[in-house]
């Protein structure tokens, strides 16, 4: 039986995978061969539902390739651990970051073969749209980090580029509180709002390099520093600026 | 309206109690019989009473509250300055001591209620001509708390010296716009006390910079959350201040609601989130502070919204 820690290590050791990946080490496959070569398959699968559109990342990023092999991978992931439907134990808060998660990776699944069609967006993001409770609307988009990295655009996406003082807030608050794995995910979104040229309230360069050093040194947070870098200084390929 | 209603009704509840609490309790803050200006702990006693008749004289400077409260407010004045032998201690300890600023920010707000020492008033006159006096290296928020010490005395008028208000706004932590994530807990205490002195206690409001009224209106409610979130009552009422006092106020009902629920019957607000002992004395020694800055906090609010 796969354990809670079975699935937790198997998400340190997929985030590991894809972040030797972006630095340019590893070779080809990535995804196929952390599921082939995983003691347990399914917290392997699982591992990839976790790490979500960052999966891509590699590609997106550093230009490394993305395989049909890997694609097939991704698919299976899906088919072990499907979207959560709607139902009475997930509060609808819940169900709108799983969602916007999973169309994240879906829509660089479909850009890069692995299905047939990109489903829509699961909505108009109408439960993001209301940013005054800055505090808990910047630890849902903490939630989805993933969705901040080049390559990848939609409601969300728009919401974030008009919410840079929320966003700027809820990493301010995250340092304070010293809840780093939040704050971390959040200055990422703030990075990619720098990326795309919006104006800040906050500098990221510091405030990056301080959750850092504080952030403590879980695969998952190293792969989050490592596309803020990314979103920091590296230039995008062009190739996957689609 | 810049202040909600909400935030002005918790406001008057908020200072009228406190108001009254500080009345009632009044004795415990007296000083030891044969108190001399040589004082061996000045943040005890005297610090504390000087605070009481700044919560007074703004009270009555904002004149908002009701017509109780502000015969109770000169009622403490008036126990305050007889405290102070009517001025002659202050002066006294300003004599002996002619580098210090405390005499002078504590007879501040006795000035700004009528409240005069001849003796006093000449002395410090001569004492803000001396180069030496200017010279004391203070902490950039303790020398912005002398300056407008000295603006409510007259002194500015006294030695005809223009003061350089934004400079030594800039020489504060406030007046880098720094990190608002590297703040602490006494950094933000003299943040608070930076915007006190620059707005003169929320009489001007535009004495804090645009540049810098955006800058706190930006990270105060991040700031009020986090210290909301660890119940430091004291700090969080200070933050209130400086939202009231800022050119557009910031003030949101829930954070005013919460202080007003916490607030005693009696008046007393608790500085923290610990328990509050049973001790009279204890009570008015731990809790006096933040009782001095929930008065303050609603006779700001109130004049805002009443749109003094």
């Amino acid at each position: 039986m796969t354990t809670r820690a079975d699935f937790a290590a198997a998400a340190d050791e997929f985030a590991n995978r894809v972040l030797g990946a972006l630095r340019g080490a590893g070779g080809t496959a990535l995804v196929a061969r952390h599921i082939d070569s995983a003691p347990d398959a399914l917290a392997a699968l699982a591992a990839v539902r976790v790490l979500g559109a960052d999966t891509f990342s590699p590609h997106l990023l550093a230009g490394a390739p993305f395989h049909a092999d890997d694609a097939a991978a991704v698919a299976r992931s899906f088919d072990a651990f499907p979207t959560p439907v709607a139902g009475p134990s997930a509060r609808p808060e819940e169900r709108t970051v799983a969602a916007w998660r999973d169309w994240a990776t879906t829509q660089l699944l479909g850009r890069f073969g692995g299905m047939d069609s990109p489903p829509a967006p699961p909505g108009p993001a109408d439960d993001l749209t209301d940013t005054t409770d800055w505090q808990s609307w910047s630890v849902r988009m903490a939630q989805l980090a993933t969705l901040a990295t080049p390559g990848l655009d939609g409601p969300v996406h728009e919401l974030a580029r008009g919410a840079a003082f929320p966003l700027a807030r809820g990493v301010t608050r995250s340092v304070l509180r010293r809840d780093f794995p939040t704050a971390v995910r959040l200055v990422r979104w703030l990075a990619w709002l720098a990326h795309e040229g919006v104006a800040l309230p906050l500098d990221p360069a510091p405030v990056h390099e301080h959750v850092r050093l504080l952030g403590g040194a879980s695969p998952r947070t190293a792969l989050d520093l490592a596309v803020t870098d990314h979103l920091l200084t590296a230039r995008t390929p062009e190739a996957v600026r689609t | 309206m810049t202040v909600p209603e909400p935030v002005a009704a918790a406001a008057r509840s908020m200072a009228d109690r406190a108001l009254s609490w500080l009345h009632a309790h009044r004795a415990l803050g007296a000083l030891p019989p044969g108190t001399t200006e040589e004082l061996a702990d000045p943040d005890s006693v005297y610090k504390p009473l000087g605070e009481t008749a700044l919560a007074a004289s703004l009270l009555l400077r904002d004149g908002v509250a009701g017509p109780g409260q502000l015969a109770a407010a000169q009622s403490l004045m008036e126990f305050t300055w007889d405290q102070f032998r009517q001025g002659d201690m202050l002066y006294e300890r300003q004599l002996r001591h002619t580098l210090m600023t405390d005499p002078l920010e504590v007879y501040a707000p006795f000035v700004r209620c009528g409240f005069r020492h001849a003796d006093l008033d000449r002395l410090l006159a001569h004492r803000a001509r001396l180069r030496s006096v200017d010279g004391v290296e203070l902490l950039p928020n303790r020398r912005l708390a002398a300056a407008n010490a000295a603006r409510v005395v007259g002194l500015d008028r006294e030695t005809g010296r223009r003061e350089d208000w934004d400079g030594m706004a800039r020489a504060t932590w406030l007046g880098a716009r720094p990190e608002p994530w590297a703040i602490n807990w006494i950094t933000a205490y003299a943040m608070t006390h930076t915007v006190f002195h620059l707005t003169d206690w929320g009489r001007l409001p535009q004495g804090l910079s645009p540049d810098l009224t955006a800058y706190v209106r930006t990270w105060l409610p991040v700031w009020i959350d986090i210290w909301r979130e660890v119940q430091q009552w004291d700090l969080v009422v200070e933050l209130l201040i400086v939202g009231a006092s800022l050119d557009e106020p910031y003030c949101r009902p829930e954070d005013w609601e919460t202080i007003a629920a916490l607030q005693h019957e009696d008046g007393l607000v608790p500085r923290d989130g610990d328990p509050v002992d049973d001790d009279p004395r204890q009570r008015f020694t731990d809790h006096q502070h933040t009782v001095v800055v929930t008065a303050v906090a609603g006779s700001i609010a109130l004049a805002r919204a009443a749109g003094r």
